[in-house]
């Protein structure tokens, strides 16, 4: 093995850089904050760590502000992939007809702009969007005489203006996938299909779509880690309220890292940690399906 | 006729949603020009009242640290961990993907995945105690390694190198090159078109970072753009001309960046992401 590794030692020394960096900033934190959920959180950074098994996994599974926070997300996440989704895949494809050809290219940098902007500058202006005295939201529903809009002062609304916020940020990086796969189909299916007397409904159901499962299935992944470790967004605009209306988990766990609470929270990091592993599995097992058709 | 009014109707919903996707960029700026009792007084004003520049000299001093120390930070953060991150992404996944059988090699692949799939505003925290062990808080140099490494960087990279021609590199092996030269005559001048558009997006995905760089960072001395913003955004009594200045200074590089290289930025996100 030896002869093997000098013989190829190229090749090593080009991935040796890239193995430190994994190494030494994610595999080296991942074990650190594993080791760090077995121990009481008052020594957990000290010298002499004190271990204590499952003791802190058994406290946060028995904390009812996590389990809270745990359904929100989950909650959460499943409205904000279904909305994102939709409003993506309906976008690509109004955006892809051949009707719009003309200036498709300013419609796709419109939604795109807000992905590469700065997170925290987005939702900073997206705060003030949605304040009740400042923000053009409320004085346009004023002026149409419709009720106020509760924006994020209020535990009925908070989701909807964050799903809002988020969706203006993510929704064009899913569109843009939907529509490099329909950029990619197979439109002499289409043809024939409207020759066999198919409608524009069968055509859409029956010939498109099926043709878009593979973005369909990189979307839902990537929709469903990205919201289910939404932050920046409650940072910003929400800091979990009003009334822990919108404190997810990652919020939650680094609220408890500042109180020094370091073995629960890095337990709970865990736990999540476990359910993106589950969640990604099952839709790369679905992409693998997908992929032998 | 009906066929037009589709048209027309189809027309009209793309104008509406991107109007009102760029509308907050158009806010923003009037934001920063007009003042809060004139936002106040008309907040759905298209127009500002004068064309008043002077908020964007006086976000020169925020938090007792110069804007220019921020404005500075970003820059050389941003290009020194794109730069970084470019090379060093482009080497392992060469290797990683001319040899993937070599011993260890699997197990970093492996070892990268799971470290992408860790929850990354969680990972921050253990990186915080990793950066204090190695004595870098505080340090450029803790902040621009950390942001180096990237899912969609790798997967740019992986993609290239895997569809790359066996034939071509078998020919130069038959014809006595040594891997070095290989890399260097055969490999490099093919992968500049993929490297630029990584450099890109690494680019503009590294401006917008901010936890890392406020988690690792022992002042604002080491803050850059977002992360001055975001404080900003914190304080009491929010100054919000201020705040919709900074936000249009932080926008704007990576704004007029990816209107001048849009299809490159989109198609190189849309290939990178698939491939994940």
């Amino acid at each position: 093995m030896i002869d093997r590794v000098w013989q190829h030692r190229v090749f090593y020394a080009l991935v040796l850089p890239f193995a430190a960096l994994t190494g030494v900033f994610g595999l080296w934190p991942i074990v650190l904050s594993i080791q760090v959920s077995f121990t009481q959180s008052a020594t957990a950074l000290g010298s002499s760590p004190v271990y204590v098994g499952f003791a802190n996994y058994a406290v946060v599974l028995a904390d009812p502000i996590f389990l809270a926070s745990l359904t929100r997300t989950l909650t959460y996440t499943a409205l904000a992939v279904a909305a994102n989704l939709a409003f993506a895949l309906g976008m690509a494809v109004l955006i892809d007809s051949p009707r719009l050809a003309r200036g498709s290219m300013l419609f796709r940098l419109a939604l795109f702009l807000p992905v590469v902007t700065p997170d925290v500058a987005g939702y900073v202006v997206w705060r003030w969007l949605f304040d009740r005295s400042f923000g053009p939201i409320n004085a346009a529903l004023e002026l149409a005489g419709l009720p106020a809009f509760g924006g994020l002062s209020s535990t009925h609304t908070v989701t909807t203006a964050v799903l809002i916020a988020e969706l203006w940020h993510h929704a064009g990086f899913y569109m843009t996938i939907f529509l490099a796969n329909l950029a990619m189909r197979d439109k002499a299916l289409e043809e024939a299909a409207q020759i066999d007397g198919a409608n524009a409904w069968q055509i859409w159901w029956r010939v498109i779509l099926p043709q878009l499962r593979p973005a369909i299935v990189v979307n839902l992944v990537y929709a469903t880690v990205q919201f289910l470790k939404t932050f920046t967004v409650v940072v910003v605009m929400t800091k979990g309220g009003p009334a822990d209306s919108t404190n997810f988990i990652s919020y939650y766990a680094y609220q408890l890292f500042d109180q020094g609470r370091y073995g629960e929270a890095t337990a709970m990091a865990s736990i999540l940690f476990a359910i993106v592993i589950v969640l990604s599995l099952g839709a790369f097992r679905l992409t693998d399906r997908a992929g032998a058709r | 006729m009906a066929d037009r009014l589709v048209t027309v109707a189809m027309y009209a919903v793309a104008s509406l949603v991107s109007i009102l996707f760029l509308y907050p960029y158009w806010w923003m700026c009037l934001g920063a020009l007009r003042t809060p009792r004139q936002v106040l007084g008309d907040p759905l004003r298209l127009w500002p009242e004068v064309w008043d520049f002077s908020i964007f000299w006086d976000i020169g001093r925020i938090g007792g640290v110069d804007f220019w120390v921020y404005a500075w930070n970003s820059a050389l953060i941003t290009t020194a961990a794109t730069l970084l991150g470019v090379a060093v992404t482009a080497m392992g996944a060469y290797a990683l993907a001319r040899k993937p059988d070599l011993p260890g090699f699997r197990w970093l692949r492996f070892g990268f995945l799971i470290t992408i799939m860790y929850p990354y505003m969680l990972l921050v925290i253990p990186v915080y105690v990793v950066v204090f062990k190695l004595g870098l808080l505080g340090s450029y140099a803790g902040i621009i390694l950390f942001l180096a490494l990237g899912p969609i960087q790798f997967f740019l990279f992986d993609q290239f190198f895997r569809t790359l021609p066996r034939e071509v590199i078998e020919a130069a092996i038959c014809d006595g090159a040594s891997e070095v030269q290989i890399l260097v005559r055969i490999i490099l001048p093919m992968a500049m078109p993929v490297a630029a558009t990584v450099t890109l997006i690494t680019f503009l995905i590294t401006w917008s970072q901010w936890f890392p760089i406020l988690v690792i960072s022992r002042s604002p001395d080491t803050f850059t753009l977002p992360v001055a913003l975001l404080s900003m955004n914190g304080e009491l009594g929010s100054n919000v001309r201020g705040i919709m200045a900074l936000a249009v200074v932080t926008t704007l590089p990576v704004a007029v960046l990816f209107i001048l290289a849009q299809r490159r930025v989109m198609a190189g996100i849309a290939t990178g992401a698939v491939k994940g």
